[in-house]
């Protein structure tokens, strides 16, 4: 008997495509998601609009307080943080589906019997369900459309990221939704583990912040800590490494332990493999970052000829801090001109003498607690104080340098005092009454005669 | 019960000394069999005899710890089995919420075959009255028709059902077999079933087996000389003489 004529790969994946659409479009999750992001974001926008308002009242008054006035940290960043809500603990419902029904069903037997690779069958449901995705993004571009209305500024780089950090942190909880499907026997379970994963990085960075050493580490190298960076405005290619080297790692464990017809010994080798390259990869790419600021007042930077001066630096420069890791004053450090140093400078040695001190309310055991000092080139200084002003003259000073600033155009904020409140009919009523009635029809259409057929 | 290469290459279709073990536990020892063009074969045996295991195993969906699956005198990898065989495992509910229609579509679609074969199999199966229900909400009867025109629908030459008549009644069954039997000028068939009086009715050969292992395999009137039997013994008969 000849073998028949059948499907070309490209019309199967198409159709394929198709039908994984149509299941997520028919599915509860998918909907009640869809309801639930449109009140959070909707709510979140709201209470930031009218936060942002409050505040730009006195910085309309007074030029140095409406510098502060950022619509991204101000406007952006919390309305999105309603979509880390949802993608922490709606998502992973959804994209658990993708795999866990298919399973649950016994389609998973059939489609693995298509001249499609289990490769291929993979990256179609994640196509289907970035899709759903673009879909949940509505009551964010409806935020975005009604603050453009209201007369606030958007400054599209900065915007761009945060919105490309949301979409990396999403594929990597579908991703694990995948796998946690994949090799678990039930949906619950599935949900249980990818919850753990979700939920767990979330309780790693609220552990960390606040802290230094390890914790503080993992802390940043958790999901939540990684899509701060994004939310921060400072494109780094070390988390957008480790962001995809993830979500790669997930999906390639999914590809290689769907498939139930093939060896466990070759699973095992293929998993430790991935895993090896793709961890290699991401610490390669997180030890040697390259960053780009991509906020409009360039926070996260030094004077453009502050940055070149500290980047002709050719020796080590040692700096050695009398602080503890919960001392503010560190932690201000960390995240202000520590952090840029460490961008700038090429050969910088940071050590800490977290000693001497025991705590916030009890005397210093050292003199030298709060003491900063510096070593370049065989020159000594030191000081007390944090300012990064201070700090860059004494590594000047240090390193026999005379650095004139560059003229920059100076960022004067975007005060707006603004009122909101006719959009929230939008989110509170109308989006949801949407998406509830275009749920409904895809849920009921389909099963819209619920009486079992006889015969 | 083993058969040569030589044996292979003269039938279509066939595996050699197929195992499968799940830990300790031994559900196929050295399975062989063959399947010859246009016959439908029955796999035989009781509950947990290891038939589903079998099939799986055949189709790649289970791994084996040994054995060789052959197509037209050649090793038919892993990779190339899914071009060959199409194996309908039992009580599976594909996409159950959406209309059997659209269900019966994609698959339509996916087989590459044609839209006057999915309304013929429609009016044999006697679909018409629930295409436009979700599956989930069909009878047991009407949901095993569904997975049968599913099974139909595929063009790979060599069709594994498992359990195909189970939930139908008598006439539903016979009208099944008349459905099967006219399709196997196309295509061979094995046939998992546990009820053998209906295995009896529709299949040319039998493979009996259990507790995975092979028991007996060739045409009723084989079994019966295996057996020592007469010529009026029927397939249960023989199947009890020879366990």
């Amino acid at each position: 008997m000849p073998l028949p004529d059948t499907t070309s790969k490209p019309r199967l994946a198409w159709i394929i495509l198709i039908q994984e659409v149509r299941g997520l479009l028919m599915s509860p999750a998918l909907w009640t998601m869809l309801i639930v992001v449109s009140l959070l974001v909707g709510y979140s926008f709201l209470q930031a609009v009218d936060l942002f308002s409050r505040a730009s009242r006195t910085a309309l008054s007074y030029a140095e307080l409406a510098r502060g006035m950022n619509p991204q940290a101000g406007i952006f960043v919390p309305t999105f943080g309603a979509y880390y809500l949802s993608q922490t603990l709606l998502l992973p419902f959804v994209a658990i589906r993708l795999i866990g029904l298919d399973k649950q069903s016994g389609v998973l037997k059939l489609l693995l019997q298509l001249r499609l690779s289990t490769f291929s069958l993979c990256i179609l449901k994640i196509m289907a369900m970035g899709l759903v995705w673009g879909v949940s993004m509505i009551p964010a571009a409806m935020a975005l459309f009604f603050w453009h209305r209201l007369g606030g500024h958007i400054f599209v780089p900065e915007l761009a990221v945060l919105l490309a950090g949301h979409a990396l942190y999403s594929l990597i909880v579908i991703t694990i939704a995948m796998f946690a499907a994949t090799i678990s026997d039930s949906l619950p379970t599935a949900a249980m583990l990818c919850l753990a994963a979700t939920l767990g990085s979330w309780v790693l960075d609220f552990a960390a912040s606040g802290h230094g050493g390890i914790l503080g580490t993992l802390g940043q190298v958790s999901l939540t800590g990684m899509l701060r960076q994004f939310e921060n405005g400072l494109l780094s290619t070390g988390y957008i490494a480790a962001f995809l080297a993830l979500a790669i790692l997930f999906f390639m464990l999914t590809v290689i332990w769907l498939h139930p017809g093939r060896r466990r010994s070759a699973k095992i080798g293929k998993s430790l493999a991935v895993i090896g390259l793709l961890g290699a990869g991401a610490v390669m790419a997180m030890l040697s970052p390259i960053y780009t600021d991509v906020t409009e007042n360039q926070r996260h930077s030094f004077n453009p000829a502050t940055t070149r001066a500290l980047r002709q630096l050719s020796r080590t420069l040692t700096i050695t801090i009398h602080l503890n890791p919960q001392d503010s004053r560190l932690l201000d450090m960390e995240q202000g001109v520590l952090a840029r140093l460490r961008r700038s400078v090429q050969k910088l040695n940071i050590q800490y003498s977290p000693s001497s001190s025991t705590g916030l309310f009890q005397p210093a055991e050292s003199d030298q607690y709060g003491l900063i000092q510096y070593e370049y080139g065989g020159k000594k200084d030191q000081s007390y104080s944090n300012s990064e002003n201070e700090i860059l003259s004494i590594i000047y000073h240090l390193a026999g340098m005379t650095v004139v600033p560059d003229p920059v155009p100076v960022y004067k904020g975007y005060p707006l005092v603004a009122d909101a409140s006719g959009s929230r009919w939008w989110f509170y009523l109308y989006l949801p009454l949407i998406f509830l009635s275009i749920g409904g029809y895809c849920y009921l259409d389909k099963s819209w005669r619920t009486t079992r057929q006889g015969e | 019960m083993d058969e040569s290469v030589a044996g292979q290459q003269r039938s279509e279709f066939g595996i050699t000394r197929i195992s499968k073990k799940f830990g300790s536990y031994t559900a196929l020892q050295d399975v062989s069999f063959s399947v010859i063009p246009g016959e439908i074969l029955g796999l035989i045996g009781p509950n947990g005899a290891g038939k589903s295991t079998l099939l799986e195993c055949v189709a790649g969906l289970l791994t084996a710890a040994t054995g060789t699956v052959w197509w037209q005198g050649r090793i038919l990898p892993l990779k190339k089995r899914k071009q060959v065989i199409w194996y309908q495992p039992d009580a599976t509910l594909p996409f159950a919420r959406q209309r059997v229609v659209t269900t019966l579509t994609f698959f339509r679609k996916i087989h590459c075959a044609s839209k006057a074969d999915l309304n013929r199999l429609v009016r044999l199966l006697g679909l018409s009255p629930v295409l436009k229900k979700p599956l989930e909400t069909l009878s047991k009867g009407f949901r095993r028709r569904v997975q049968l025109a599913l099974a139909l629908l595929s063009r790979q030459p060599l069709l594994m059902l498992d359990e195909p008549f189970d939930g139908f009644d008598i006439r539903q069954t016979l009208s099944m077999m008349d459905l099967l039997r006219s399709y196997r000028d196309k295509r061979s068939m094995i046939l998992s079933i546990h009820q053998l009086t209906e295995a009896e009715k529709i299949c040319n050969r039998f493979l009996l087996l259990d507790q995975g292992r092979v028991l007996g395999l060739g045409t009723l009137d084989e079994l019966r000389t295996q057996a020592g039997l007469t010529a009026d013994a029927n397939l249960e008969e023989v199947f009890l003489a020879i366990t």
